[in-house]
C-alpha cells in the first residue's frame, strides 16, 4: 500500500505485559500446545520497543501526494488496540493469506481455538523467547527465526467469513449484515475450492521467514481446530524508483488510497459501527475483501505500453493520471469532460469517478503481489491478492466492483479466488481475544 | 548393528548426527518404505563412536586409539555459569544459588562424548537433558527451577556414569517452571518391548493364515475372494506398524510401496501386498498373481524367523507410537500407498489399532509423567471412531469420495493425534540413572 502521506499510525511502544492468562485445559480440536502454560507470558515480556530507521516517521503527518519509502517500518505493531493491527498498518513487504475452515467441533471449541490463536499472535506479534516445554514435549518453536523470536514488524490480522455463522456455533444471529460468499462477477473465473472460508488469517512482516515462521506455529497450535481451505503467499516490491509500489502489470497500485492518518476518513470509510442493521460487536472491525486476481502477463507483455495506460488512465513510468504531470495528482476529470485523455472505460475513472456522490464508496486497498509458478501451459501464475478493508461491503467494495465490470482490463486479469470476510475489531487487552463479543 | 544394541538414550530431536551413522549402516535402507527413522540415526554420540570403530571411521569424539587432547579450558564465549563435566568430574563449579533460571556453560574436559542431565534429588525428575555433549566441547542449557536440591547426572559414552555432588537452590521462585519428568531407564522399557514383541509374534500365523487364503483364492481364480481376503491380511500387517524397522527387508517383501513413477501392475519390481493389489484390482490374470501372492506368504514365514533376533532397540516403541500415525499421513492420508484397492482408510484403521496397541504396552511408564495421556487416548479414540464411520460392511469409502467437510475433520483429527503421540516419545527417551548403568 503505502498510501500518499500514510504515515505509521502506530507508535511502536514496549509491548504491554506478560502474554495474557493462558487456560490450563484444553479440549474440543484445540491443541494443548496452544494452551502453554505462564512460560509464554514471561517470555513475551520481553520488550519490542526498538525501531528500525525511519520508523517513527508517521508522528508527523506528511502531505498528501508526497509518497514514503517502505523498505522500512517499525520492529513491532502494539498487537492490542480498537481496531485489528495489519489494516491501517504501514504495508510491510511479505504477507500470506491463509483461510480456513473451523474443525473444532462446537462452540465452546470455538472460543478455546479463538483463544489460542490470540495467545500465540500475541507472543508471536511482541517477539521474545519461546516457551520451554522441558522434557514433556518436542520445541514449542519451530525455530525457523532462531532461538530468539524477533516481532519483524509481524501483524495477524483474523477475518472471519459467512459461513462461521451457519448452525454450527450458534452465532447465527451475530453474523455482520453484509457478510456472505464471495459474489461471482460478470468477468471472474471462480475456482471455489480456493474461495471462502470460516477465518482467515492475513499475516504480515518485513520478512518472508517471519511469515512462514508465525503460519506453522498458529497452525501448530490449532492443529485439531483448524484445516486450510485455501492459502496464498504475497510481497510488496520496493518503490521503482520512488512512490508507490508496483503491480506486476508494472503499474504503481494504491495511488489513491484514502489516507490511514485521517482518522475521520477512516471512521467514514474503513470501520465498521454497530447499529441499524449491523450487530454491536461490529464496532471497531471493516469488511475484508480478499480477491486473488490472476494477472496475464504474457499477453500483457505484448501490448503496447500506450494502450496499457490508456486501460489505466495513468501514465506507467511515474503513475501520473494521464491529465497531471507527477504520481500524486489529482485526476482531472472535470476538465477531461469528453474522456478523451482519460478514456471514460479507464480503471481509474470508474473505479473512482471522484463526485460528491462516489466519495463514500472509496475504500482502503492493501493488496499484495503474488508469484505462484506456472500453469499447465507453462504460463506463469501470477497476479494480485487485492486486498480492500470497507465501512460497509455493499456500498462501496461491491458498487466499484460493479462498475469495473468489462473495464477494457478484463482481458489481462483474471479473479480466481478470495472471499469476502470481516475483520474482527481489536484485542483490547490481556484478558481479550479474537471475536469475544460475538459470542456474547 | 550389534554396535548399535547398547545404544545409550537418543535424542529424537538430534539429527545432527545422522550422516555419520548413516555412514555405518548399509544392510537395512534398502527397501522402498523410507518409513522410519531408523534406530541408526537417532543413536547418539555414544553409538558413533561404536560404529566408527567397527567401521574403521575416524571419530574425532572419541576411541581409544584416537585420543584428541581435551581443551584446557571451557570456551568462555558460551554464556552460563561455568560447569565442568567428564569422565572424572561431574557439575564441578556449580554451588548452587537461587531459585529461578538457571543458565549453565557445560565445558566437557574429557576425550569422550557424553549426556548430562540435571536432576532434582528428591523427585528424581530431571529438568535439563544435553545430549551428545562432545568431548571438549562446551554447550549452554537453560531450565527455570523451583527451590530445592538437585545434582547433575554425567554419561560419558564409554565410563562409568557420575553423579555429582547435591546443590541448593534456595527462595522463593513464582515463575513458571520447566517441565521436568522423572527418567524412563532402558530397563523399564525393556518389558514393553518384549510384551510388544510377544504381541507381534502372536499376530503372526493369524496373518500367515490370511495370507495363504489370499495366494489360495488366486490359484483357484476367485478374484473377489481374492479381494476381500487381501483386504482382511492387509490389515492384519498394518496393525503391525509399530514393527517395521524391526522387520526390515522382510517389510519390503511383504508390504513395500508403490513407485511413482512405474504403475505398480506393470512394476515388476514391486513385491507383496501392493503388488497383488495392483495386479487384482487392476483385472490382470489370476496366474499372473498366484506368484507375488504366495510370496507373501514366504515372505511372512522368514518375518517369523527373522523376529527371534528383533532389531528393535528401547527407545524405539516411545518413537513408533507417533511414528505409525506419521506414516499413515504421509503414506495413506494422502493415497500414496493405494494401488487400486481405494481401502486407504482401512489401512489408517488398522494403523490407528497398531498405534493403541503399542501405547498400551508403555502406559504404565506415562501415567503420572505424561499430564496429556487422557486426553491423548481420548483423541486417538476418537480418531479411529472417525474413521471406522468410513467402514460400509467392509466397503470403505475410497479418499475421494469424502466430502470437503469429511476430510478437514479426518485430517484436522489424526494431526491433533500425532501432535499428542509426539510428546510421548519425548518422555519415553530412556535415560540411564544412577541405579541403573547398565
Amino acid at each position: 500500500m503505502t498510501t500518499p502521506g500514510t504515515g505509521c499510525p502506530f507508535h511502536p511502544s514496549p509491548a504491554s505485559g506478560p502474554a495474557g492468562s493462558p487456560s490450563t485445559s484444553r479440549d474440543r480440536g484445540v491443541s494443548r500446545r496452544g494452551l502453554f502454560g505462564g512460560a509464554l507470558g514471561a517470555a513475551a515480556s520481553a520488550p519490542a520497543a526498538v525501531l528500525l530507521a525511519g520508523a517513527a516517521r508517521g508522528d508527523s503527518p506528511s502531505p498528501s501526494g508526497s509518497g514514503v519509502e517502505v523498505t522500512d517500518g517499525a520492529a513491532s505493531y502494539p498487537f492490542h488496540g480498537e481496531h485489528q493491527a495489519g489494516i491501517l498498518t504501514p504495508q510491510q513487504s511479505a504477507a500470506a493469506y491463509v483461510s480456513f475452515d473451523v474443525t473444532a467441533e462446537d462452540r465452546a471449541g470455538l472460543r478455546e481455538l479463538l483463544q489460542t490463536l490470540t495467545t500465540t499472535a500475541r507472543f508471536l506479534t511482541s517477539g521474545g523467547t519461546p516457551p520451554d516445554d522441558g522434557l514433556l514435549a518436542t520445541a514449542w518453536d519451530n525455530g525457523v527465526v532462531g532461538p530468539e523470536v524477533a516481532a519483524d514488524g509481524l501483524t495477524v490480522t483474523a477475518s472471519v467469513g459467512s459461513s462461521l455463522f451457519d448452525d454450527r456455533f450458534g452465532l447465527a444471529k451475530a453474523k455482520p449484515a453484509r457478510l456472505r460468499p464471495m459474489d461471482e462477477f460478470p468477468n471472474d473465473a471462480l475456482d471455489r475450492s480456493i474461495c471462502d472460508g470460516d477465518l482467515l488469517l492475513q499475516l504480515c512482516a518485513h520478512h518472508p521467514d517471519t511469515v512462514n515462521h508465525a503460519v506453522r506455529q498458529l497452525m501448530r497450535t490449532t492443529r485439531g481446530g483448524l484445516q486450510v481451505r485455501w492459502r496464498q503467499d504475497g510481497f510488496q516490491s520496493p518503490p521503482r524508483p520512488s512512490g508507490t509500489p508496483r503491480n506486476l502489470l508494472g503499474f504503481k497500485d494504491g495511488t489513491a488510497n484514502p489516507s490511514v492518518d485521517d482518522a475521520k476518513l477512516m471512521d467514514d470509510l474503513v470501520w465498521t459501527h454497530g447499529g441499524g442493521a449491523e450487530p454491536a460487536w461490529v464496532e471497531g472491525g471493516s469488511y475484508h475483501v480478499v480477491r486473488k486476481i490472476r494477472m496475464l502477463v504474457e499477453f500483457w507483455d505484448r501490448v503496447s505500453v500506450r494502450e496499457q495506460e490508456t486501460m489505466f488512465g495513468r501514465d506507467k513510468a511515474s503513475g501520473a493520471p494521464l491529465t497531471g504531470a507527477e504520481e500524486f495528482d489529482d485526476p482531472d476529470f472535470g476538465k477531461d469532460a469528453t474522456g478523451e485523455v482519460i478514456r471514460f472505460d479507464a480503471h481509474i475513472r470508474l473505479a473512482n469517478p471522484r463526485t460528491v456522490d462516489t466519495e463514500k464508496q472509496r475504500f482502503l486497498r492493501r493488496s499484495f503481489n503474488y508469484d505462484a509458478g506456472t500453469d499447465p501451459n507453462g504460463q506463469l501464475d501470477m497476479g494480485l491478492v487485492f486486498t480492500a478493508f470497507n465501512q460497509d461491503l455493499e456500498r462501496q467494495f461491491v458498487t466499484v466492483q460493479k462498475r469495473l465490470i468489462d473495464e477494457p482490463l478484463v482481458d489481462y486479469i483474471s479473479p480466481v479466488g478470495g472471499g469476502y470476510f470481516f475483520a474482527l475489531p481489536g484485542v483490547r487487552s490481556e484478558d481479550d481475544w479474537f471475536g469475544r463479543e460475538m459470542f456474547t | 548393528m550389534k554396535s548399535t544394541e547398547n545404544a545409550a538414550p537418543a535424542d529424537v530431536a538430534d539429527d545432527g548426527t545422522a550422516a555419520g551413522q548413516d555412514g555405518g549402516s548399509t544392510d537395512e535402507q534398502v527397501d522402498r518404505r523410507p518409513l522410519w527413522r531408523s534406530p541408526k540415526v537417532i543413536v547418539p554420540i555414544a553409538a558413533i563412536a561404536a560404529i566408527a570403530a567397527v567401521v574403521g571411521i575416524k571419530a574425532g569424539t572419541g576411541g581409544d586409539d584416537d585420543a584428541v587432547a581435551a581443551a584446557p579450558h571451557a570456551d568462555a564465549s558460551v554464556p552460563g555459569t561455568p560447569i565442568t563435566v567428564g569422565t572424572d568430574v561431574c557439575g564441578q563449579g556449580w554451588t548452587g544459588g537461587k531459585a529461578g533460571r538457571q543458565t549453565f556453560a557445560l565445558w566437557n574436559n574429557s576425550i569422550e562424548g557424553m549426556e548430562v542431565y540435571l536432576q532434582d534429588v528428591a523427585t528424581r525428575k530431571v529438568y535439563l537433558d544435553v545430549e551428545a555433549l562432545g568431548a571438549t566441547a562446551t554447550r549452554s542449557a537453560s531450565a527455570d527451577l523451583g527451590p530445592g536440591t538437585y545434582r547433575f547426572f554425567c554419561i560419558p559414552e564409554e565410563s562409568e556414569p557420575l553423579t555429582g555432588p547435591e546443590e541448593k537452590l534456595t527462595g522463593t521462585y513464582d515463575g513458571p517452571v520447566t517441565a521436568g519428568v522423572v527418567p524412563i531407564t532402558p530397563n523399564d522399557l525393556a518389558p514393553a518391548l518384549r510384551s510388544y514383541l510377544d504381541w507381534v509374534r502372536g499376530q503372526l500365523p493369524t496373518l500367515k493364515r490370511q495370507a495363504q487364503a489370499v495366494a489360495d483364492d488366486v490359484r483357484r481364480g476367485d478374484r473377489d475372494a481374492a479381494e476381500r481376503d487381501w483386504l482382511t491380511a492387509h490389515r492384519t500387517y498394518e496393525t503391525l506398524g509399530a514393527a517395521y524397522d524391526a522387520f526390515g527387508d522382510d517389510d519390503t517383501a511383504i508390504n513395500a510401496v508403490p513407485s511413482t513413477t512405474v504403475p505398480a501392475a506393470q512394476d515388476d519390481q514391486l513385491t507383496g501386498f501392493h503388488r497383488v493389489e495392483a495386479l487384482l484390482w487392476s483385472g490382470a490374470p489370476t496366474a499372473r498373481i498366484r506368484q507375488p501372492a504366495a510370496a507373501i506368504v514366504t515372505a511372512v514365514g522368514h518375518l517369523r524367523a527373522d523376529l527371534s533376533t528383533p532389531k528393535l532397540q528401547t527407545q524405539d516403541i516411545g518413537l513408533r507410537a507417533h511414528e505409525i500415525l506419521e506414516n499413515a499421513i504421509q503414506f495413506e492420508l494422502t493415497g500414496r500407498t493405494d494401488a487400486g484397492s481405494h481401502t486407504n482408510l482401512a489401512t489408517i484403521d488398522a494403523n490407528l489399532t497398531g498405534t493403541a496397541r503399542t501405547l498400551s504396552f508403555i502406559r504404565p511408564l506415562l501415567v503420572g509423567r505424561d499430564p496429556h495421556l487422557g486426553e491423548t487416548e481420548r483423541d486417538l479414540a476418537a480418531a479411529q471412531r472417525l474413521v471406522k464411520s468410513f467402514d460400509h460392511g467392509g466397503r470403505w469409502t475410497p479418499l475421494d469420495r469424502l466430502t470437503r467437510g469429511q476430510r478437514e475433520a479426518l485430517d484436522a483429527r489424526l494431526e491433533e493425534t500425532v501432535e499428542l503421540l509426539s510428546q510421548v516419545a519425548v518422555i519415553t527417551d530412556p535415560r540411564k540413572t544412577a541405579g541403573e548403568t547398565q
